[in-house]
């Protein structure tokens, strides 16, 4: 069985093959190993790989799993079949970076702006956020209004494409 | 004494004060919004009254609905807990208006001290050295006012504190900007947009002392807290003791206070925040009006129990004990535990804590206001809980507050648990050598670094396991619905002859 996992910025694939009752045989990127596996009660995993053990604790969340191994927790993204779903929130900045209400839109349609000049004011749980020009550009759409409530992810202004050679 | 008591707040400081007022045989009235439904603050109060839709502004801020509850409920006072309405005048007024006791201080201490302009004047009359600033309604007076200071520079809301909405700013174009952006959230989270502009003190630690005034000119200290591991200008990390006070600046600081106290007639709990300089030089911020999130750590070193001198206080008129009856013992050291992703630029966090778990044992304490299955929303503060150790020593806390911190498991949303584990295993901590701005400056690149490495791949093939191995290993199992307590379904009930 074959998946795939969001890893922060990375993309990860894990090859999974039963090898027995609780044996695996395990791929995850390049790397291979075998893996012996136990549900406890509890329904934490105790797993075993070289004669060496850690229990590991998965509470899946949506896509998320968070998983705890040992001392240490991971937040892992499950990726479902194929869909690329890209991390548009932290690279475009015309996205709201996080859940909240639109306090103030500082741009209109057709607006000329600046690289780094404030577009949208977005605040959530009391913090604000300025979410500014990613580079220079002429405004081609904008989908946010004052009091407003968005969720993460969701485009608020849109740049025109740089004109080639521009 | 009082018979009942509403708590106009939510999360884990209604939690706290639910517990107090249970112990001193106090009916508890919660209140909730619509996000609020069956939330755990609404669970451990005697009753819970609904005041409004989810966001704040109509409910937990919204004064006419909170007092109706309260009038409704039959409570005889209010305790407002801190954020929201607790530093509100107006609805400090309103319930007295009701005929209510306010459990904090008097309306008119509330607005003096609540425009930290005032505040400062008045920290100034009662010989307390204040930070060099500047006021006004015109951004570019403030902007002149800062030129003439010098740079770096923090715009904070007049009507501010706690250190939402502060900005910092390093030149006069970013100060325009940050003045803007701080008036607009004053505006939203205060109600009024005035800010005003005090010069950066650089490297300097946060010391705070507690205070507790009877509202006719006598006040006692509870000695100092230590706040200066701060992210964003929030407090993360704080103890009592400071870590490097001297004997003498301890006493300047904690006699300094007492004086403030004493000359506004400060009735209840209340605390003075000031800045100690490299040099030693100790300067006035402000005075919070209210319970502090991290009083809990004066609480463990003096065996006294804040809230319950609040309610005494408030029920009396009178100091439940004299200044030479507090008394300090050993260390205690906090962990405000965030939803917030501490690598991501401290972005708060939304979702449902599917698994959550407190630790235990002994000398650990912990404030929380989520349990298992609980949905923490986008409408409030991202706080889920405080997590409190006390030991005989600073060096035996912090171990004992790590060793809590490994044993806590939130999963469902993300937190700052790993930011806290390794904020405490920094030398620099260990040491007390840092400043409120030495996270963000010192320690944070580290911190997100190692929060980019990629995961090791027995974590990856154990979430390709639990989804391989059917529905019943990945099920969260989070706590069962707690039975009730019958003895609570009674009511307050006490022995006849032994109550008041």
């Amino acid at each position: 069985m074959k998946t795939t996992w969001r890893d922060g910025a990375r993309v990860r694939e894990v090859e999974l093959r039963a090898i027995g009752p609780g044996r695996w045989r395990v791929r995850v990127d390049d790397a291979e190993f075998e893996l012996a596996s136990e549900t406890m009660p509890d329904g934490k995993l105790r797993l075993a790989t070289d004669g060496r053990v850690t229990v590991a604790e998965v509470t899946p969340a949506g896509p998320r799993r968070f998983v705890r191994l040992g001392v240490l927790d991971f937040v892992l993204e499950r990726e479902s079949g194929g869909s690329r779903r890209g991390s548009a929130a932290q690279g475009g900045g015309l996205e709201a970076p996080m859940p909240g209400v639109i306090t103030k839109v500082m741009v209109v349609v057709g607006d000329e702006v600046s690289k780094g000049q404030p577009l949208v004011a977005l605040e959530a749980m009391k913090m604000e956020h300025l979410i500014r020009a990613p580079r220079a550009g002429r405004v081609r759409r904008v989908e946010a209004s004052p009091g407003q409530m968005v969720q993460a992810g969701v485009a608020l202004v849109e740049l025109e494409e740089p004109a080639p050679g521009a | 004494m009082f018979q009942k008591v509403l708590i106009a707040n939510r999360g884990e400081i209604a939690c706290r004060v639910a517990a107090t007022l249970h112990e001193m045989g106090i009916r508890s009235v919660a209140v909730y919004s619509d996000a609020d439904r069956g939330a755990l603050h609404t669970r451990v109060c005697d009753e819970a009254r609904w005041i409004g839709p989810s966001e704040a502004r109509a409910s937990y801020l919204n004064v006419e609905a909170v007092v109706h509850a309260a009038r409704d409920s039959g409570a005889d006072a209010v305790h407002p807990g801190f954020g929201f309405l607790a530093e509100n005048a107006a609805f400090a007024e309103a319930v007295e208006a009701a005929g209510l006791a306010f459990i904090g201080p008097t309306a008119a201490q509330i607005r003096a001290m609540g425009d930290k302009r005032e505040a400062r004047r008045i920290a100034e009359s009662a010989g307390v050295p204040i930070v060099p600033g500047a006021e006004g309604a015109d951004g570019r007076a403030l902007v002149r006012a800062a030129n003439a200071m010098g740079y770096p520079v923090i715009i904070k809301a007049a009507l501010g504190g706690g250190g939402k909405g502060m900005q910092a700013a390093h030149d006069a174009r970013h100060l325009a900007e940050a003045i803007e952006a701080a008036q607009r959230v004053a505006g939203s989270a205060f109600g009024d947009a005035s800010v005003y502009v005090e010069k950066l003190l650089e490297r300097a630690r946060h010391v705070e002392v507690q205070v507790l005034g009877d509202g006719n000119g006598r006040a006692v200290h509870l000695f100092e807290r230590d706040c200066t591991l701060q992210r964003r200008h929030q407090k993360v990390v704080e103890e009592s003791p400071a870590p490097v006070l001297t004997a003498d600046q301890r006493a300047i600081v904690t006699h300094a206070a007492v004086r403030l106290a004493e000359a506004v007639k400060y009735r209840g709990a209340g605390t003075i925040e000031t800045l100690v300089t490299r040099e030693g030089a100790i300067y006035f911020l402000e005075m919070n009006t209210r319970l502090q999130v991290e009083h809990p750590v004066t609480e463990l070193v003096t065996g006294i129990d804040l809230v319950r001198a609040q309610v005494e206080i408030a029920a009396t008129g009178r100091l439940p004990f004299e200044q030479h009856a507090i008394k300090r013992h050993g260390h205690s050291i906090e962990a405000r535990l965030y939803a917030e992703d501490a690598a991501r630029d401290f972005l708060p966090q939304v979702g449902t804590a599917v698994r959550v778990r407190w630790p235990d044992g002994p000398f650990v304490r912990v404030d929380a206001g989520v349990e298992s299955g609980d949905v923490v929303s986008v409408h409030y503060d991202p706080m889920l809980a405080k997590i409190v150790a006390y030991a005989p020593t600073r060096e035996a806390a912090i171990e004992r507050l790590l060793g809590a911190l490994d044993d806590t498991r939130v999963h469902g949303v993300i937190t700052n648990l790993p930011f806290l584990r390794a904020l405490l295993r920094a030398p620099e901590v260990r040491s007390g050598s840092y400043d409120t701005e030495w996270v963000e400056r010192e320690f944070l690149a580290g911190f997100t670094a190692l929060m980019q490495a990629p995961a090791p791949e027995l974590a990856l093939a154990a979430a390709a396991i639990a989804e391989a191995t059917g529905p019943g290993r990945t099920r969260a199992n989070g706590a069962a619905p707690r039975a009730r307590d019958p003895f609570s379904e009674l009511g307050r009930w006490r022995q006849s002859g032994l109550g008041e």
